[in-house]
């Protein structure tokens, strides 16, 4: 196993304080604290080469776990070893063989351009110059950033600093790759891209994937095992394609209607926002068909949009057994 | 240690890039900190321009006192400064977390990411007065007397270093360290202008042991003029070697205690 925990439980306390300025007082010789646990008796093991999702809503502790198994912070209690090192301990030799990616914090240095990054990297991974030309290459290539590489990192979109960043990260030829909400943020497309070349990179180098992510599209598209978490606690570990057959039910459809219009609604619909020309409705999947149907042709329809239901309903589900 | 000098050379590279980007960036902080280093000069005489004595030392010893003074703030300035002044803002925003996860010590990494080229004039300036300062006490210096202040400014720039970053590592455990560089400033300001020959009982104790600012100075001044003894010598080496190994151990305690911020 490359990535193995047992028991693993970070808690932090927090001061509770009182409200208003006499609880503030209070509060100066007499505090009380509570305990947040951010992730709680955590069980896991990923294989080498596996691409493992981990799905949960905000606060979940997805973060929080990465950051463990990163090395960043120390649980407070329990067993960890990734690639057989404990990651707090800080070691080089653990750190050269991994990377990681915060879609909110970025490596690139804004003023200058991702060439001057990526030479700043090899002397932080010490790479070989063959190596580190043939593996630029190989990356400038994958992800079509031939003409972006001399630009200033501050003048790019988020797309094409995604692209950059995860090309930095990739360049030292990780043994894992840990994501943390890769795709926040970015349109369509971008993500559609982003997607394609984590899949590639997985396939083709072996490079074992944890990606955290809020975006349903980006596990199903990508991971073969989901991990869900909430609370701080797994709920579901398992097939990611059973995960969503068994507990993702619903879709999500946005119905724009020409000019105001006054719909009838089917029974197996719920009605999530009604405005003149909008109607947003909440129904199984095997129904979406039939509404389809009860609408096109009967109504002056401008659009439709069929969405997948969000990732707290379907944590509140397999929560709830249902 | 090889890999080490080559990552802080790109390091070195890249910043003076990153500066030489913005004109009046790279150009501005030569004027100010030149302006800085007069105002700071006019100030030193006004004051020492009426006194012909302090506890021995005359006007040129004052002045190489105050010349070392602004040599390894300077030197400070040039190498270190804006790196370490940053670290409290990287722990309470989180920024720390992709500095622990690359395989290049991460103090290494703060410390030489943010050289300013802007103060070396002070250097030039500061060793123009230390001249001055030899020239207007009329002395002989000798080889050994060059080498030990040579060695002192070494060790006293060390001492610098670990003061400004003992201080910044309390934001591992508090909410702000806004205090305490209140209090480096006051203890900074005051032993740049007093040497610290002149602090007694308590105020030596403090500012020879607790916040050594006072000896910054008056070390290398003492080594130069050859009035430093034996005792001062090892006195010097040992508050590096003790507040090296404080300032190192409590960085490492500071980061294995991180609890990052939330995403």
């Amino acid at each position: 196993m490359i990535i193995e925990t047992e028991n693993l439980t970070k808690r932090y306390k927090r001061y509770k304080k009182q409200e208003g300025l006499a609880g503030s007082i209070k509060g100066l010789f007499h505090r009380e604290y509570e305990e947040k646990i951010a992730v709680a008796d955590f069980d896991i093991c990923v294989k080498e080469g596996e691409f493992v999702g981990l799905i949960g809503p905000n606060g979940a502790g997805k973060t929080t776990l990465v950051k463990m198994l990163t090395g960043i912070i120390a649980p407070t209690s329990g067993r960890i070893q990734v690639m057989g090192f404990y990651p707090n301990k800080l070691e080089n030799a653990f750190k050269q063989q991994y990377a990681v990616v915060m879609g909110q914090k970025s490596q690139l240095f804004f003023e200058l351009t991702a060439e001057d990054t990526l030479k700043l990297f090899k002397e932080i991974y010490r790479i070989p110059e063959n190596e580190y030309k043939r593996d630029k290459e190989f990356f400038v290539d994958l992800f079509q950033v031939q003409e972006l590489m001399n630009v200033q990192v501050r003048t790019l979109s988020l797309g094409e600093r995604m692209k950059l960043e995860l090309m930095a990260s990739l360049l030292h030829n990780p043994k894992i790759l840990f994501l943390d909400e890769p795709t926040i943020g970015l349109d369509a497309v971008a993500s559609k891209q982003i997607r394609t070349f984590l899949k590639d990179v997985n396939e083709s180098r072996g490079t074992t994937i944890l990606l955290t992510s809020h975006y349903m599209e980006d596990i199903k598209v990508l991971c073969k095992r989901s991990i869900v978490v909430n609370h701080g606690r797994k709920i579901y570990d398992g097939d990611t394609d059973l995960l969503f057959e068994r507990y993702q039910k619903s879709k999500r459809m946005t119905i724009y209607f020409e000019h105001s219009a006054e719909p009838d609604v089917p029974e197996y619909c719920r009605v999530l926002e009604k405005t003149d020309d909008k109607l947003v409705l909440e129904t199984s999947k095997q129904n979406v068909e039939k509404v389809l149907e009860s609408y096109i042709g009967h109504y002056p329809i401008r659009d439709i949009g069929i969405e997948d239901e969000d990732i707290g309903s379907v944590v509140e589900r397999i929560y709830k057994g249902v | 240690m090889k890999n080490n000098f080559k990552f802080i050379k790109e390091l070195i590279k890249l910043r003076l890039s990153h500066i030489m980007t913005f004109r009046l960036g790279f150009f501005g902080p030569f004027f100010i900190n030149t302006s800085y280093f007069l105002v700071q000069l006019f100030a030193f005489e006004a004051i020492y321009g009426h006194v012909d004595n302090i506890r021995g030392w005359g006007h040129g010893e004052i002045l190489i006192f105050i010349g070392t003074f602004s040599l390894i703030d300077s030197i400070n300035m040039v190498i270190c400064f804006f790196g370490v002044i940053s670290i409290p803002e990287k722990i309470q925003t989180g920024e720390l977390d992709l500095y622990l996860t690359k395989p290049v010590n991460p103090l290494l990494r703060i410390t030489f990411e943010k050289v300013d080229p802007g103060a070396v004039p002070l250097l030039l300036f500061s060793t123009c007065i230390i001249g001055y300062g030899v020239k207007e006490s009329g002395m002989h210096l000798s080889y050994a007397n060059i080498m030990g202040y040579l060695v002192m400014v070494l060790l006293m720039t060390i001492l610098f270093y670990d003061m400004e970053l003992l201080l910044r590592c309390f934001a591992f455990f508090v909410f702000s360290v806004n205090n305490l560089m209140k209090i480096e400033d006051t203890a900074m300001d005051l032993c740049m202008k007093i040497p610290g020959i002149a602090f007694y009982g308590i105020y030596k104790f403090i500012f020879y042991c607790i916040l050594p600012y006072g000896v910054i100075a008056t070390l290398p001044t003492q080594a130069l003029t050859g009035a430093l003894s034996a005792k001062g010598l090892i006195f010097g080496a040992a508050i590096v070697c003790i507040f090296t190994c404080i300032a190192l151990s409590f960085w490492t305690y500071g980061v294995h205690r991180y609890e990052s911020a939330s995403s």
